[in-house]
């Protein structure tokens, strides 16, 4: 009775988890005796997982700063109560590229206001740990392929430091890495979620190891694997830390323990 | 659903609105980075999304009386978004917007074209693993526009069925049909890309071209 046609309109509904039980049921019937539309139903259940995966990175992108200034000086110019860019907005046609030019220092200012409200504010997303693994595995990826252009190096007081003055952190990076096989690179800043991370880069036996220091956040430990990397995640002291590499996952555990046990000194 | 009580504005831009809400104007800027994703979905082009968006608030400021409080103010927001992109592809008669005719029939074959999958492997498992943010969104921003708007709308920007149709004025079943096709069109894509690209797992992480997931 249900053929093929009349299960069509469900399917999208059905990916969606928005039918009723009598109509899922109905489809979960017909999918176990019709191969297409079981094909058809893992794509798009495929898809949708990966969208939901990738939303963070999907919604990275945001409005500049100074079309954020320009918006909100729309405001202004429709009531005369007034935003910062009104005066400069009212004489000018709205469309002209001209105005963008002639707002560009509101522009500014906004994004600085922009900066200190928000920036060092991590929020935990309810994500899954995988998920954030994949995510910062990528930039791991990114940031090693940043670092293999530039060829940047720094010494452990300026990363160290580097984490004082960003995150209000005082980082107890091991001292003698090495005794770790861990060789230190360097740091970087990265955007993650809702605000900064700390991405903190070492090579082990030649190949990138990624200490991420996520502020504010705590996750349950674990050893994940995701995009052929091992991901050791623990929390400490409120922050949570993530090791992502492409060693054995022995090495890995092996890595994080040391790193934990330097950092540790940290918590008294 | 009830959106929106008066017809969303489109291209009239009237006089100045005396009195308003503040709180109108801070809710409509809180959809900004919302808008403007939606905005490079929708063109493709940063210059032109941010004068659409621009365009879409200029346009909700003056229709501000219009809107009635309590309703979906970013349902709201996103059809004259939607309605402006129409509209300026028109104005500009600019074919931004060609329907990849070849992406459809694709599409429409899907079903008879991808091979079974490993052990213990899903279709999902393995696209999750091997499909990064960007690779998505090329392969989201290369479907048909139609397609795209849909997809984006509902997986992204999680509107209903129901607000997306009241949105495009479209019905239910087609906005239903459109995410069905865009999905099925972003599987086909990934897939063959995954299936062209040269065997992935090595020692050294894959280079990943600078600056290709920030703009």
């Amino acid at each position: 009775m249900n053929s093929c046609d009349t299960i069509n309109a469900l399917v999208t509904p059905y990916v969606d988890e928005e039918l009723a039980d009598r109509e899922r049921e109905a489809v979960d019937r017909h999918l176990q005796r019709c191969p297409p539309c079981y094909q058809r139903v893992a794509a798009e259940q495929a898809i949708r997982g990966l969208i939901q995966a990738r939303k963070p990175a999907l919604r990275r992108e945001c409005a500049s700063a100074a079309l954020r200034a320009r918006c909100a000086g729309l405001e202004g110019r429709a009531a005369p109560s007034a935003r910062i860019a009104s005066s400069a907005a009212g004489a000018v046609a709205p469309f002209a590229s001209a105005w963008r030019r002639r707002l560009a220092p509101f522009a500014l200012a906004a994004s600085l206001v922009v900066l200190v409200g928000g920036a060092f504010v991590y929020q935990l997303t309810e994500r899954s740990t995988t998920v954030m693994a994949a995510e910062l595995t990528a930039d791991h990826m990114k940031c090693f392929a940043v670092n293999s252009v530039l060829g940047t190096r720094q010494p452990l007081s300026v990363v160290e430091s580097s984490m004082t003055g960003t995150f209000g952190w005082d980082a107890r990076l091991p001292e003698n890495p090495e005794s770790g096989g861990l060789e230190l690179v360097g740091s970087r800043p990265c955007l993650y979620g809702e605000g900064r991370v700390a991405h903190i880069m070492y090579r082990y036996h030649g190949h990138p190891v990624s200490l991420f220091m996520l502020p504010n956040a705590v996750r349950r430990q674990s050893l994940t694997s995701v995009m052929g990397h091992e991901c050791a995640v623990w929390s400490s002291g409120g922050r949570t830390f993530v090791l992502i590499t492409r060693e054995p996952r022995d090495d890995v555990a092996r890595m994080a323990s040391f790193v934990q046990a330097s950092l540790a000194r940290d918590i008294k | 659903m009830r959106i929106r009580r008066g017809p969303p504005p489109s291209t009239a831009v009237r006089g100045p609105v005396p009195a308003r809400d503040t709180a109108f104007e801070a809710d409509a800027l809180a959809q900004l980075d919302s808008l403007y994703r939606t905005a490079r979905r929708l063109t493709r082009n940063a210059a032109d999304a941010e004068d659409l968006v621009q365009d879409t608030y200029l346009k909700a400021f003056r229709a501000a009386d219009r809107f009635e409080p309590g309703t979906n103010l970013r349902a709201w927001l996103f059809t004259i978004l939607h309605n402006s992109a129409r509209n300026r592809v028109r104005d500009q008669a600019r074919d931004a917007v060609v329907v990849d005719s070849d992406a459809v029939e694709r599409a429409a074959g899907l079903a008879a074209g991808t091979g079974p999958a490993a052990p213990g492997e899903t279709p999902e498992s393995l696209l999750l693993r091997e499909t990064l943010g960007p690779d998505l969104q090329a392969a989201i921003d290369a479907l048909p526009e139609a397609f795209r708007e849909a997809v984006w709308l509902r997986d992204v920007e999680e509107f209903s069925y129901a607000e997306i149709a009241a949105m495009l004025s479209i019905p239910v079943g087609t906005v239903m049909s459109r995410i069905s096709r865009g999905r099925q069109g972003l599987y086909e894509r990934l897939q063959s890309a995954e299936a062209g690209r040269p065997g992935s797992i090595g020692r050294q992480p894959s280079p990943v071209p600078v600056g290709q997931t920030e703009e």
